[in-house]
């Protein structure tokens, strides 16, 4: 067992909290006044919430082997939409609500087919997408910010629980939810299947196309809620907001993808990331640095993060391969047993 | 032809593979203006060969490779995929090589290219649109492309080109255009080292004819000095008492699988029934349609069937989902690409096929009881090391395969259809699969075993199917002339010694024209 803890607790395991203390012990001692406050972390809490319900649903999709890079633009969606329902249609907070998870899923529904059944790559498909709704976004709000979505709708996104706000405890619950879905039950497997070896996965008989439409659906859904947590945080849907959600939710799967299982991209893993990148910028910010170092940050997270997790598979698979050369030089004729073991001995 | 000087010459050439020596004191020589063809049944060397020439393998000490008198002769490699790229023109596939531009950024003379092109193919006895893309021409006239390219600019008297199977896709007269180009490289000097399946071409095209068996060049003969029964001699060797080997026949049950109209890309028409407790192979060459079979059958691949019957009950064309549930399972042959999911762990892979007996309350996964499950199956094929929570490609290839078929075995399917089941697997692993294949069958299922290694077929089936050009030509049983030999024989195009369903020989020298 000590063997499984150590593992555990590896570098290569758990990277992102070690870098998360590494952080922490340097803006204490950089900036101790102002990192160190509770108002510092209850701000962070509350404002990566979003990013982080976000790249939940992401890791639904990216799991499935699809990218959706419309999320961004599915999230701004999502807050005009609901902010337009309320203040122009006049409809009620719950079918409102219930309207933006819809449509949110329609434009998954859109993606998927255009994934599964016109066969263009997901890549491609999003990107489109993503195009669309932001012209979507731009007509049904006249580009113009929708002011006055109620109160009803604003303590759903400023109203605290034991001193954080109420979309922290959503994000959490999203995450359990995802999580269980992903990891707890056969729909979970058949989703990594698909993404893992989509051709194999269809030979084990996984409806694939299926697998990747709903994935995408969830995705949609997902963001289309983040984006109506932005409008009741803010009180007001702005048609600007989306894009600027892409790219954090994107480093932060990424990122997450390295953490815990092996590779995998997972819920935990991106929640953790995505604290551990606004950790990071919110001290440089503290530590007075200048306005663009969140894109600089998260850029380069993302790059980081993915060349890890390139260079990790090729650093295992170059371990097991150079053990069997050594064992063949040795002159053991490198027998099947022998090259077992050597298998074996791998970490 | 032949004006005797020499290019290519190996002497005493070895190699060994951890538990294989692939070739053994190979000996070759290749002289300016002459076709060699090389000849050898499926894992008698002939790819090991090409590998250690193209400086893919290390030959093992002691090998002496020499290139020309003053050692300053090249080696071309044309292999069956051709390496050309298919959207581009055959003028921009020539300038992947060297451009006619004075540099990479210069505009290339556009006419004087097409020209030059047009010029080169001409040279091999070839005329299409060079300006057409690469994918749109006949299979032939991109070979000719691509061994336009590969000797284009090179002194045609100090080259060996090697084709490796280049006939293996192309039909009747467009194997005559193949020949007419190769036979002009030959005759502007350069070696040709021709590798193929098919007999009757080796017969028309090569100055000299070697064979390679078990990493043994054991003939080397020249032109006339063979005929076709010859060269099939030399390539199956003598019959093995091989039938001796095989376990007494299981008795035949009903039949499990019955499919007429069989149809797919490379099979014409076939008729099939498999029957309880009864291992089915389908042999055949490359291109003899065998490799669809399986996949066609389960619903995999381009093919169709026209009537399908499971276990007594019709089902029609299958997709893999419905294949599952009417209780067929399928190993395919590519393992990456298709059999598993190698990033994923072995336990995952295992159970994939059928998570439904282990859901629980809530859409739960029973992982406690997939452990169990998965320990037991660990157990039962022997996979080593014991570790289901290790990712598939951290295993060996052979433990790789037997959790591919752990996880249909663990279905209790009534059929179980398999394409090249040791393909990639260590010679103590495959005794271990043939023991599980045997297993299976005895258990009640029917057990079809589509495979280009004859020995192993005659080795585990009780009743062998052989395929050429996409038909069955020759139904073998066991304790009759089931034997590697035999199936060779009947596979290259003799059916001399096989009974019933066969063919008579095609003889002489001609090419066959596909039926």
């Amino acid at each position: 067992m000590p063997e499984k803890i150590a593992r555990a607790l590896s570098f290569r395991n758990i990277s992102a909290l070690y870098i998360f203390a590494v952080m922490f012990i340097v803006f204490s001692i950089w900036v101790p006044d102002t990192f160190l406050q509770w108002n510092t972390w209850k701000a962070l809490f509350d404002s990566q919430a979003v990013t982080a319900i976000l790249a939940v649903g992401l890791v639904i999709s990216l799991s499935s082997g699809a990218f959706d890079l419309a999320i961004g633009a599915e999230l701004g969606f999502g807050a005009i939409f609901v902010s337009w329902l309320l203040v122009d249609k006049g409809v009620g907070l719950v079918p409102a609500i219930a309207l933006t998870l819809l449509a949110g899923g329609m434009v998954g529904l859109v993606n998927g087919l255009l994934v599964t059944k016109v066969k263009i790559d997901s890549f491609i498909a999003t990107l489109g997408m993503s195009s669309v709704l932001l012209a979507l976004i731009a007509w049904v709000s006249s580009s113009q910010q929708i002011l006055g979505v109620g109160a009803s709708l604003e303590s759903i996104g400023t109203s605290e629980v034991f001193g954080l706000t109420l979309p922290v405890y959503l994000m959490l619950a999203v995450g359990l939810v995802v999580w269980y879905l992903l990891e707890r039950t056969p729909i979970g497997r058949r989703i990594y299947a698909t993404g893992g070896n989509i051709e194999a996965a269809r030979l084990a008989g996984v409806r694939v196309a299926a697998v990747v439409i709903g994935s995408l659906i969830a995705c949609a859904t997902i963001a289309a809620f983040a984006g109506l947590l932005v409008t009741a945080g803010l009180g007001t849907g702005d048609p600007t907001i989306g894009p600027a959600y892409l790219l954090p939710a994107f480093s932060a799967a990424f990122l997450g993808s390295t953490q815990f299982r092996g590779g995998r991209f997972n819920v935990w893993g991106t929640i953790v990331a995505v604290y551990v990148l606004a950790t990071g910028v919110k001290g440089l910010q503290l530590a007075g640095a200048p306005i663009w170092i969140p894109d600089l940050f998260n850029g380069v997270a993302l790059l980081l993060a993915v060349g890890l997790a390139k260079h990790e598979a090729i650093a295992t698979r170059a371990g097991v391969v150079r053990r069997l050369l050594r064992l063949d030089r040795r002159g053991s004729g490198g027998s099947p047993a022998a090259n077992e073991s050597a298998v074996h001995d791998l970490r | 032809m032949t004006d005797g000087r020499q290019l290519l010459r190996v002497r005493g050439l070895s190699k060994t593979f951890p538990g294989l020596k692939a070739l053994d004191d190979v000996s070759l020589e290749v002289s300016s203006g002459e076709i060699v063809a090389l000849v050898g049944q499926n894992g008698s060397g002939k790819s090991t060969l090409v590998k250690v020439l193209a400086g893919v393998h290390q030959p093992d000490p002691g090998a002496e490779v020499e290139l020309g008198a003053d050692g300053r002769a090249g080696l071309h490699f044309i292999h069956q995929d051709l390496g050309l790229v298919g959207t581009l023109s055959t003028i921009e596939n020539f300038d992947l090589g060297r451009r006619l531009g004075r540099s990479a950024v210069m505009p290339a003379p556009v006419r004087e290219e097409a020209r030059r092109a047009q010029e080169l193919v001409g040279g091999f006895g070839a005329h299409f649109d060079v300006r057409a893309p690469v994918a749109k021409l006949s299979s032939a006239e991109r070979a000719i492309v691509a061994i336009a390219r590969a000797l284009d600019g090179w002194e045609h008297d100090r080259n060996v080109l090697v084709l490796d199977e280049p006939t293996a896709s192309l039909h009747g007269d467009e194997v005559d255009k193949l020949f007419v180009a190769v036979r002009r490289v030959a005759e502007r000097g350069a070696g040709v080292i021709f590798i193929s399946h098919r007999l009757d071409e080796v017969m028309n095209i090569a100055d000299r004819v070697v064979c390679l068996r078990d990493g043994r060049l054991i003939a080397d003969v020249p032109r006339g000095g063979y005929d076709h029964d010859d060269l099939v001699e030399l390539i199956a060797g003598e019959a093995l008492s091989a039938a001796e080997e095989v376990a007494t026949p299981r008795p035949k049950g009903e039949p499990v699988l019955r499919a007429r109209g069989i149809r797919a890309p490379t099979i014409a028409a076939m008729d099939l029934e498999l029957h309880a407790g009864e291992i089915l192979g389908v042999s055949g060459v490359l291109g003899s349609g065998r490799e669809e079979v399986a996949a066609t059958l389960f619903g995999a691949g381009l093919g169709t069937v026209e009537e399908l019957e499971v276990d007594g009950v019709a089902v029609g064309q299958l997709d893999p989902r419905r294949a599952i549930a009417a209780g067929v399972g399928y190993v395919p042959g590519d393992r990456h690409r298709e059999g598993a999911v190698m990033g994923m762990s072995l336990r995952e892979n295992m159970t994939l096929p059928r998570l439904g007996p282990l859901r629980r309350l809530m859409g739960r996964l029973d992982q406690r009881e997939e452990r169990k499950e998965v320990d037991r199956w660990i157990e039962r094929v022997a996979v080593r090391p014991a570790e289901p929570e290790r990712a598939l490609e951290l295993f060996s290839g052979g433990n790789q395969q037997k959790v591919v078929l752990a996880k249909w075995l663990r279905n209790e399917p009534k059929a179980l259809l398999m394409d090249e089941p040791t393909q990639g697997v260590d010679v103590g692993a495959k005794a271990g699969i043939f023991e599980l294949i045997a297993n299976t069958a005895a258990a009640g299922a029917g057990v079809l075993v589509c495979s280009s290694d004859a020995k192993e077929l005659a080795l585990i089936c009780d009743r062998v199917l052989v395929m050429r050009d996409g038909e069955v030509v020759a139904e073998v049983a066991s304790g009759t002339q089931l034997s590697e030999a035999g199936l060779v024989r009947a596979g290259l195009g003799i059916a001399r010694q096989n009974g019933n369903g066969g063919e008579p020989a095609t003889s002489g020298a001609e090419v066959s024209p596909h039926a």
